[in-house]
């Protein structure tokens, strides 16, 4: 009788054991305010390849380009990206405007480069195609992949005939 | 009068409430056909996918970041505030089917174009639908290099003058919001984006 009065406690102890952990899982799982992010992509700088950059302003310091970038919204996505324009090739010739510092981000296409300047200008941005392609030196991440695949299957994380030397 | 003539008197006073409730109801579902013509808008809800939770279920049912169907269909809206109407595209399995109200786009279902705007505009709750109205971008989410929920087409960002990211309350977009939570969308103020609305949980 004692055995089976055991037996019994320590059933209903799993028991509850078990259903608070389940429980517990439960509303981790479905907690609203909780974020769970997929994968972090590798910030690819296209070192070496010819890259079209989408311009958005240029500047003396890099305090002024950041705080440029700060007052420009993209909603809740990632706009432009503050570098040195020393990081590319035939960037000076092509801009008159001096300064050592720039509001860009840089595409392997020129499909990529328009889209992403239509959508700037669509959130009231400055936003011009530079119209020769520049050579990336490596450097700072300048926004290289987010622009779709000409194959149409997913993001363009390669180089492309276009942007090889 | 005699007693036939005053029963069949008190037999067509009884059956006159029940004719007026028979008239009555047979010209509901004919009042209720000619407004929905007229509106030229009916909710469908035909053909939504189920909204994935995790990254990999969102790849699972909408493929991967910044692929073709993710911008294959578009959509114009007009913002209240300002009267900017706004053009924006979003993945094929979330609109573009055709209904009175939109043409064939080629899309799959009737979620956003058809039936989230339709009510939102059928319960007059355009007023509340303000300037900055976004969808599809191949991008990542500010200040990360992970892709947004925009780059899959599946989130829309409206009012976002009025809405900015950061903020843990809602001023305009709390008047509509029901909309999309009944349609399969999560609402980002769980999240404190309150001009984010993005088919997904877990994301």
């Amino acid at each position: 009788m004692k055995k089976l009065i055991v037996t019994l406690a320590a059933l209903a102890v799993a028991a509850s054991v078990t259903v608070g952990a389940l429980a517990a899982i439960g509303s981790a799982a479905t907690d609203g305010a909780s974020m769970a992010f997929g994968p972090t992509q590798r910030p690819d700088t296209g070192a070496g390849e010819l890259l079209v950059v989408v311009l958005g302003g240029v500047y003396g310091s890099r305090q002024e380009a950041e705080a440029a970038n700060a007052g420009m919204s993209f909603g809740d996505v990632q706009g432009y990206y503050v570098v040195p324009v020393a990081q590319f090739q035939g960037f000076r010739e092509q801009v008159g405007a001096p300064g050592d510092f720039a509001l860009v981000s840089v595409f392997r296409t020129q499909e990529g480069a328009e889209a992403f300047a239509a959508a700037a200008a669509a959130f009231g941005h400055p936003a011009t195609v530079l119209p020769t392609r520049v050579r990336s030196l490596g450097g700072v991440y300048a926004g290289l992949g987010q622009e779709a695949s000409p194959t149409g299957v997913g993001p363009l994380t390669q180089p492309i005939p276009a942007s090889l030397p | 009068m005699g007693s036939m003539e005053r029963l069949r008197e008190r037999r067509r006073r009884r059956r006159l409430p029940i004719a007026v409730a028979v008239g009555v109801l047979a010209l509901v579902p004919l009042t209720l056909g000619w407004h929905w013509q007229k509106a030229g808008w009916r909710d469908m809800h035909y053909n939504y996918p189920s909204t994935p939770t995790g990254y990999s279920q969102i790849v699972n049912r909408f493929g991967q970041p910044c692929n073709a169907n993710a911008s294959a269909i578009s959509m114009s809206w007009t913002a209240a505030d300002n009267g900017v109407t706004y053009t924006f595209r979003f993945h094929k399995k979330l609109g573009g089917y055709p209904t009175a109200m939109v043409p064939d786009k080629g899309g799959k279902s009737t979620n956003l174009d058809n039936d989230v705007y339709g009510h939102i505009q059928n319960e007059h709750l355009g007023q509340y639908t303000k300037s900055g109205i976004w969808g599809y971008l191949c991008r990542y989410i500010q200040g990360t290099t992970t892709w947004s929920t925009h780059a899959w087409g599946i989130a829309v960002d409206i009012s976002a003058a009025y809405e900015p990211q950061g903020s843990c309350t809602s001023t305009v977009n709390r008047n509509f919001a029901h909309v999309f939570r009944n349609h399969g969308w999560r609402w980002g103020l769980d999240f404190c984006d309150p001009m984010h609305f993005q088919y997904a949980f877990g994301y």
